[in-house]
């Protein structure tokens, strides 16, 4: 067990790096630089200086800007390593990922471990709402349609899951917020509280509440029908296993065919989904954020793309790929708790 | 023993259609017996023979596949999908991307602007339109409206007309892009529509700015002799009355028309009349265009294309009698019937034909883009613009036209009774119109033809990659199997969306044309997608090889490439068919979710996601609910449709499901 895990953390530490050199890559590309645009900044002080002087100045400044910034190579490599905290800059220090500095966003003008704090925050907020009441609702209508399968029950499930799973979510955000906020008036369309507010205590929690009523009845509705799919699918696939047809033979209950010797089989291929669930919560949700201006890590993320915020998207790259990875190793390791028949110590 | 007659396949191919869609009985009744009854009681040899009920599994596939009428439908829907979106553009040529058109912005769909009412088609005395929505003078003096006449987001309605004007006769009436006037036959003055550039009042709010000339007062308080008029017009933000002296009243928002000034106070008009942005008219001398700018329309031509010439060299003594604008040129009407233009003339325009011996014009009328003309003999002949066909003049006017008129994209023909003859121009909206003006209807088809290639295309890349990396790595096992499937696990562990983005977002800094940049992302989707049919593809494999039949052939000595082709790539096949139509589908909505977010295909290439980008807004969003309804309902359809198919596919070739139905 301990040499699996040991061997699976090697590997998801070569692919970490491998992924995100090519971000890192791919983020040279862009035609931004920071150096430049505060040697522009700070020439404004020798605006007095005559032309030639103002130009060697500028060179100068430019020199040194681009020493602080680590940015006096070409070469992606040492760039790459300067950014994880490995490789010295100019003058000899070492600052990166690894010493603890992500980096510094320029359109918050904050360090980005800062501004990401609250941002996960709220994400996770909404996002462990809506986790539980989507396996809440779904595992239990999933195995119904499942025992049922073919009566008319199913067929209006299947019905509409096949609906809702056809629809991309943000139509169904639209379909919400014009049903609940433009007919309706229930609910506020964007914020985390109301504006000016100044409530305490309780007061306060109902009204963040109400705020983020909507938007997770929205996530919520966003993902009931495919998850509702797999895990009938799943069930299915366990209800016709022998065992079940054993199990029925012996005489057992149905309830305790269906619960606990169908569901233990179907939940194993469940376990990605439930465990990539909970992690994606980390994540955010991405238009559903943008369409309502939800401060959450989707919303920080679109917005650092549109503003070309340099730093802040890179470390949110880096969290979007550890959870993808250390996610896939949990999985990995939950099947081996939920399945007795995968043995992961070789 | 009696050979059978094979089966036409077109016939087959209806039979099972038939039976699909409307079940066995009508089989029955349209076809004959069925099928498999035929087949039932063949003998040979006296021993019945059953080798033509074993079908092959393609064939059972197909068999059960028609049996669902839910899938066969579904497959008729994608099928249509697919012609009305690649065909349909062959069918909207006067369609392109970037259209705009600010007299037509946010109309909800509508079939109404040439939408006459009955008791006015009897009795027309003028109809006039600038923008979205008519009006219509009667001979009794009554004013009706059509079209659409709720504006914008404020739900300001046009055809709101002040109560007291149904007990006047109403002589003059003309109507601007959102506002109308009225004189009655006594003098009074009527406005109704919107006034947020003092249009048709007097209020605090426009005497406070200073951009706006104020209505005269003595048109407001109704001092106006009403059959000393001559004309009365409106044109964008502004309205303007002649009087038969030449007496000019002129009032409306300056910054929209830049010398209004120069016309204010004038007595020597003799004609006058609005293009976009200026004012031009025609003085008492009758030789030139009047516009207070310097060289502004100081060049006229004989028809649309010619050559232009001074306006003195080529009037030659002639005098310009009447004066008609569209948004960007004007048609002079001289005293000897024959007409000039003056300005520039944008693409798609029609010239004026050839006319008859003899033949001259007497009137010209103008809508926003095309002229109208009326010649002695009643004929009528349409040029200008012709984007929404407005200068396709019906056979129905030919030699019996009395009077014209023209707005906007509509042009009416009026016999001697003032009896409407026909009517010629834009409809309406089937899915009404966006922000910029452009028709629903044309960009969905336009954009489905995007959102559909780029999801077929995004899947064959995928299927391409994935099947043959599958392959490969099923095929030959050992070390290039764990190296691909490491791989595949890397390209499977890209967070989709955040990498999109990035992606998407570097493409802007690249300067690509519209069809690259589609190229881009179609090859992004597919390059990120493929791990999921490389898994397909070589646990197919892997279970074939490890299978009887393949070890029966290879026992037998099959040679190693037919085994692959002619044993496993079959079994494979089918499984990718099923994993096809839900990737495209998933593509689709790929394309769509980043469109929408503004990451994918960009404005003014359409596709069914950035359609919607303005629903995002909630207020926006029940506002003008048919840009996105319409586009949405059909970009859903087309995917549960998409998704019906594939999961009957998968249904139909489970070995496995057959026993439980």
């Amino acid at each position: 067990m301990g040499r699996y895990i040991l061997k699976r953390l090697l590997y998801m530490i070569l692919v970490f790096f491998l992924l995100t050199f090519v971000l890192f890559c791919l983020y040279q590309m862009m035609p931004e630089n920071r150096a430049y645009t505060d040697a522009k900044g700070a020439m404004a002080a020798y605006k007095h200086l005559p032309k030639e002087q103002q130009e060697a100045k500028f060179q100068e400044l430019y020199l040194q800007y681009q020493r602080q910034y680590g940015t006096d190579t070409d070469n992606k490599v040492v760039l790459y390593l300067r950014w994880l905290g490995l490789y010295p800059f100019y003058d000899g220090h070492r600052s990166g990922i690894f010493t603890g500095d992500f980096g510094y966003s320029y359109e918050h003008a904050a360090p980005v471990v800062q501004v990401v704090g609250p941002h996960i925050r709220n994400s996770m907020l909404i996002g462990l709402f809506t986790e539980i009441a989507v396996l809440g609702i779904t595992i239990p209508l999933g195995i119904k349609c499942a025992v049922k399968k073919g009566q008319r029950f199913d067929r209006s499930v299947q019905f509409l899951s096949l609906i809702g799973f056809s629809t991309p979510s943000f139509i169904i955000y639209i379909l919400f917020i014009v049903f609940f906020c433009s007919i309706l008036h229930l609910f506020p369309v964007s914020g985390m509280k109301t504006p000016g507010s100044t409530l305490t205590g309780f007061a306060n929690v109902l009204d963040v509440l109400w705020h983020i009523a909507l938007p997770t009845i929205c996530l919520v509705f966003g993902s009931l029908a495919s998850i509702t799919r797999i895990c009938r699918a799943s069930m299915i696939d366990a209800l016709s296993l022998d065992c079940i047809r054993t199990a029925r033979a012996k005489g057992l209950k149905e309830k305790a065919v269906v619960y606990s010797h169908a569901w233990r089989n179907a939940i194993i291929p469940m376990v990605a989904i439930i465990v990539g669930g909970f992690f994606g919560i980390i994540s955010g949700a991405m238009i559903l954020e943008t369409m309502f201006g939800f401060k959450g890590m989707g919303l920080l993320f679109i917005s650092s793309v549109r503003t070309a915020d340099y730093d802040m998207i890179m470390f949110l790259e880096v969290i979007y790929t550890f959870i993808g990875l250390f996610s896939n190793l949990v999985i990995d390791l939950t099947y081996g708790i939920v399945d007795p028949r995968v043995r992961i110590s070789k | 023993m009696e050979k059978k007659k094979k089966e036409n396949v077109f016939r087959k191919l209806a039979r099972w259609t038939v039976r699909g869609l409307m079940g066995p009985k009508y089989e029955e009744k349209w076809f004959g017996k069925k099928e498999h009854e035929e087949k039932a009681v063949k003998y040979k040899n006296g021993v019945p023979d059953d080798s033509e009920l074993i079908v092959s599994p393609a064939r059972q596939i197909f068999q059960r596949f028609m049996e669902r009428k839910f899938a066969v439908i579904a497959v008729f829907v994608v099928i249509a999908m697919f012609l009305i979106v690649f065909i349909g553009p062959y069918f909207m040529p006067k369609y392109y991307d970037a259209f705009t058109e600010t007299t037509q912005v946010d109309l909800p769909p509508t079939m109404s602007f040439m939408a006459v009412p009955n008791e006015l088609k009897n009795d027309i005395k003028s109809i006039d339109s600038y923008g979205s929505f008519s009006v219509g003078l009667s001979n009794a003096g009554k004013v009706y409206m059509w079209g659409v006449t709720r504006l914008g987001a404020s739900g300001m309605d046009a055809s709101h007309m002040p109560e007291e004007m149904s007990t006047k006769k109403i002589a003059f009436v003309a109507a601007g892009q959102d506002h109308c006037i009225a004189i009655a036959e006594d003098g009074t003055y009527y406005g109704w529509g919107s006034n947020r550039f003092g249009q048709i009042a007097r209020t605090p709010e426009t005497e406070a700015n200073p951009n706006l000339e104020l209505i005269p007062e003595e048109v407001e308080n109704g001092q106006l002799d009403a059959s000393q008029i001559k004309k009365v017009t409106c044109g964008y933000q502004a309205s303007a009355i002649l009087m038969k002296d030449g007496t000019l009243y002129i009032w409306g928002n300056k910054q929209t028309y830049a010398n209004l000034d120069k016309f204010i106070g004038r007595k020597n008009i003799v004609d006058i009349d609005f293009t976009l942005n200026n004012v031009v008219g025609i003085d008492t001398k009758q030789t030139t265009v009047v516009t207070g700018v310097k060289g502004l329309y100081n060049m006229v031509r004989p028809n649309i294309t010619a050559k232009a010439t001074k306006i003195s060299e080529y009037l030659n003594g002639r005098k310009i009698t009447e004066i008609r604008t569209t948004s960007k040129n004007l048609c002079l009407l001289l005293d000897d019937g024959s007409i000039c233009f003056a300005g520039d003339f944008e693409k798609d325009v029609v010239d004026i034909p050839p006319l008859e011996e003899g033949e001259k014009f007497v009137d010209i009328e103008s809508g926003t883009y095309h002229y109208s003309g009326l010649t002695n003999k009643g004929n009528v002949y349409s040029f200008g613009g012709d984007h929404y066909y407005q200068s396709k003049v019906p056979s129905s006017v030919h030699n019996n036209a009395a009077k014209i008129y023209a707005g906007s994209f509509q042009s009416y023909a009026v016999d001697s009774n003032s009896k409407l003859i026909d009517k010629w121009g834009l409809k309406g909206y089937l899915f009404g119109t966006d922000g910029a003006g452009a028709d629903i209807f044309e960009r969905t088809i336009a954009g489905g033809k995007v959102t559909m290639t780029v999801g077929a295309i995004a899947v064959i890349i995928e299927i391409i990659i994935g099947v043959s990396i599958g392959l490969l790595s099923g095929y030959f096992g050992g070390w290039l199997d764990i190296l691909l499937m490491r791989i595949a696990e890397v390209f499977s562990s890209i967070p989709l969306y955040p990498f999109m983005l990035i992606l998407s977002s570097l493409l802007t800094q690249v300067a690509l044309t519209q069809n690259q940049r589609l190229y881009m992302i179609m090859v992004i989707l597919g390059v990120l997608g493929w791990p999921g049919f490389a898994y397909i593809t070589r646990a197919q494999i892997l279970v074939a090889r490890e299978s009887e039949y393949v070890t029966a052939a290879q026992a037998m000595g099959v040679k190693e490439t037919r085994i692959a082709f002619k044993h496993i790539l079959p079994n494979i096949i089918s499984v990718i068919l099923v994993n096809m139509t839900l990737s495209f589908a998933a593509s689709m909505q790929t394309e769509t979710s980043l469109s929408f977010l503004g990451f994918g295909v960009n404005y003014p290439q359409p596709s069914w996601g950035n359609m919607l980008t303005r629903a995002s807004n909630a207020t926006a969003a029940i506002n003008f609910w048919w840009q996105w309804l319409f586009t949405s309902a059909i970009l859903v359809f087309t995917t549960v449709c998409i998704n019906t198919i594939g999961d009957t596919l998968r249904d139909v070739m489970d070995p496995k499901s057959s026993n439980d139905k």
